[in-house]
């Protein structure tokens, strides 16, 4: 056993240091490690730009075509602090190039229309692809319907109908939205983010020592040595794992500087505090993880015919178990215990809970790491089982 | 001693070996000889443990090639085939690490690189990384890393393959040395001159066969031939695969 442990450490310690060797790609995997919360950051900073700008503290401007045809409207709109301009006569043009938000266009009806108590038609030329036009739209909108709501009450009134008649239902909206949680919807993207990088973080050692290996054609010197396949297997695994999980302690500690050094509130309008603590725990939480997805990534490097090939679907392999995480960020999941038993789901599930604030259960901590340990290990069964076929070392061929 | 019994193997419906047998005795060179596809890196990788045989054993020292693999490549050293480097490391590094793997520590094992280092002649590389080695470099490289643990057998395929030469010169030098060395060393090759210059004793492989046995002597009377190589092609009936 004491030899069994010495040769694995042989094995890790060179190829340790084999790969530390290979700055190109070591440097390389470290810069793409720091897009991820670069990307983060950029994209709170950029979205809490334009979304969360405070449209109600600037003056409205508003184009209206055809403002002679509804002078009680255009007064209306004045009197909530809209200033009025003329608009231009290719109204869907100009909004279609983006030079104003939105136009309004009263057309020559209006007045026939309003007089006679039919619905009198107002135009309003938007384009709800622009997010940064969303507020301005809907305050048009809902002024507009404000002013129909009240001639229409007015009427009624003048017919001797009580307007409640027409409130059968009464709609109260109570958004418990704090906006905390409003921007959060970008950080929820990193539970995805860091699945991504836990997956791909040390694939660049992970193919070296196996397809690599192979490829190289020195495999089959090795597979001579007085070692038992499993020590072989299990130092080449071990050897990456310091390199998946530097990439993760990286990215995390990347997140938290720049949370802590860029003043989101100024973008957002609301403090985030992204404690060291809350980092430390995400970590930890993945730690399981960097386990499975090393193991995972081992056997279809192991498996795939050449180093290219293990290459395509190494990297394949790394987005697919990112995808609900992606999902999350918008649709966010209820713990159950089945889910907390899926390896990576279910720690993508307790990170998502930590960003939102709430409270872990100790259970599903504990299960999610015990059952993505197992199946680490079974990974590394199989990995130890593709090393003792023959047909190992023709891989290339 | 290697001996091997009766060897049979298959690939899926290729048939690579039916039934080799032979005896490579200590202190004696033995060259596998054949054209190629013959069987002779099938037989070698049964030996050094890399592939199990359907049928037959193969035994080095006494111990067996399938129940005893780890006392098996103890006990050799081995050449095969395909001998990549790691890149990245230098020569000393990449012998290192087999020495390594074969529990060799402290100045035991950089004394024995030293030694093997010197008997190749590659002082001036030993410190260099090899990527970028010559094809004699790599070779001096990947037979130093077989040897580091001063097997009592050594198993060498095809080791002047695309070598120059002089490299080819050394090569030969350093293999009688072995034989001097009381190893027992055993060569596949297809080259008719290097197998009758060295070797004590002679397999033809032919078609998974061995077509005929000897020293290189009784080969040709045997065959009734007056050359090693005539005698070569009378015993495998063709001159497939034949290189001068």
């Amino acid at each position: 056993m004491r030899s069994s442990l010495d040769r694995m450490m042989v094995v890790l310690s060179k190829e340790i240091i084999d790969n530390l060797r290979d700055k190109r790609s070591f440097l390389t995997s470290l810069i793409t490690t720091l897009v991820t919360p670069a990307l983060l950051l950029g994209l709170v900073v950029v979205m809490g730009k334009t979304i969360f700008k405070n449209v109600d503290e600037s003056e409205l401007i508003l184009p209206v075509v055809g403002a002679e045809n509804a002078p009680g409207l255009i007064k209306y709109l004045e009197q909530n602090g809209v200033v009025i301009e003329p608009g231009p006569d290719n109204p869907q043009e100009v909004i279609k190039n983006g030079d104003e938000d939105v136009i309004i266009v009263i057309p020559e009806g209006y007045g026939e229309d309003f007089s006679a108590s039919r619905p009198a038609a107002v135009q309003i030329v938007m384009d709800t692809s622009r997010t940064s036009a969303m507020r301005t739209i809907s305050k048009v909108e809902s002024l507009v319907n404000s002013y129909g709501t009240m001639i229409g009450t007015l009427r009624l009134y003048a017919r001797g109908v009580n307007p409640m008649i027409l409130q059968a239902v009464a709609v109260e909206q109570i958004d418990v939205a704090t906006p905390e949680s409003q921007a959060m919807m970008f950080l929820n993207m990193l539970p995805f983010m860091l699945t991504i990088i836990i997956f791909s973080g040390g694939s660049y050692v992970i193919i070296d020592t196996t397809a690599g290996e192979r490829e190289r054609t020195s495999l089959e010197p090795l597979l001579i040595n007085p070692a038992n396949r499993w020590e072989l297997v299990l130092g080449k695994y071990l050897a990456a794992i310091p390199f998946v999980t530097l990439a993760l302690a990286v990215t995390l500690s990347a997140f938290a500087i720049g949370f802590n050094l860029i003043r989101v509130e100024e973008f957002l309008g609301v403090q985030i505090s992204i404690s060291w603590k809350t980092i430390s725990s995400i970590f930890l939480i993945c730690l399981p993880v960097v386990l499975f997805a090393t193991g995972l990534q081992m056997i279809v490097a192991t498996a795939t015919r050449s180093f290219k090939e293990a290459q395509t679907y190494v990297s394949l392999i790394s987005f697919l178990p990112a995808l609900p995480g992606a999902f999350l960020a918008f649709l966010p999941s209820e713990s159950e215990l089945w889910k907390m038993m899926v390896p990576s789901y279910g720690q993508q599930l307790l990170i998502d809970q930590i960003m939102r604030g709430e409270g872990l259960a100790q259970n599903d901590i504990f299960i999610s790491a015990i059952v993505t340990v197992v199946a680490a290990l079974v990974l590394l069964l199989i990995a130890v089982h593709l090393y003792k076929r023959e047909q190992i070392i023709f891989g290339t061929k | 001693m290697i001996s091997v019994s009766n060897l049979h193997k298959t690939f899926g419906k290729v048939t690579a070996l039916k039934g080799v047998s032979f005896n490579a005795p200590d202190g004696c060179i033995t060259g596998l000889l054949g054209p190629n596809g013959a069987g002779k890196t099938t037989t070698l990788r049964i030996i050094y443990t890399i592939l199990h045989p359907d049928k037959g054993t193969a035994s080095v020292d006494g111990f067996d090639t399938v129940k005893d693999q780890l006392k098996v490549r103890k006990c050799i050293g081995a050449l095969p085939d395909s001998h990549g480097l790691y890149p990245r490391l230098t020569a000393r590094e990449n012998i290192r690490y087999f020495g390594r793997l074969h529990g060799l520590r402290g100045e035991a094992l950089e004394k024995g690189i030293d030694n093997l280092i010197r008997l190749l002649d590659m002082q001036e590389i030993a410190e260099r990384r090899t990527e970028g080695f010559s094809s004699g470099e790599r070779v001096k490289v990947a037979i130093a890393r077989a040897l580091v643990h001063n097997p009592k057998n050594v198993l060498l395929d095809e080791p002047t393959v695309g070598l120059d030469v002089m490299s080819t010169r050394a090569m030969r030098t350093f293999i009688e040395r072995l034989r001097e060395e009381g190893k027992c060393v055993l060569f596949s090759s297809h080259i008719m001159q290097e197998v009758s210059a060295l070797c004590d004793y002679v397999v033809i492989i032919s078609n998974g066969e061995v077509a005929a046995s000897g020293t290189p002597d009784t080969l040709r009377e045997k065959t009734g031939q007056e050359n090693l190589e005539d005698a070569f092609v009378a015993a495998i009936g063709s001159e497939e695969g034949l290189v001068r």
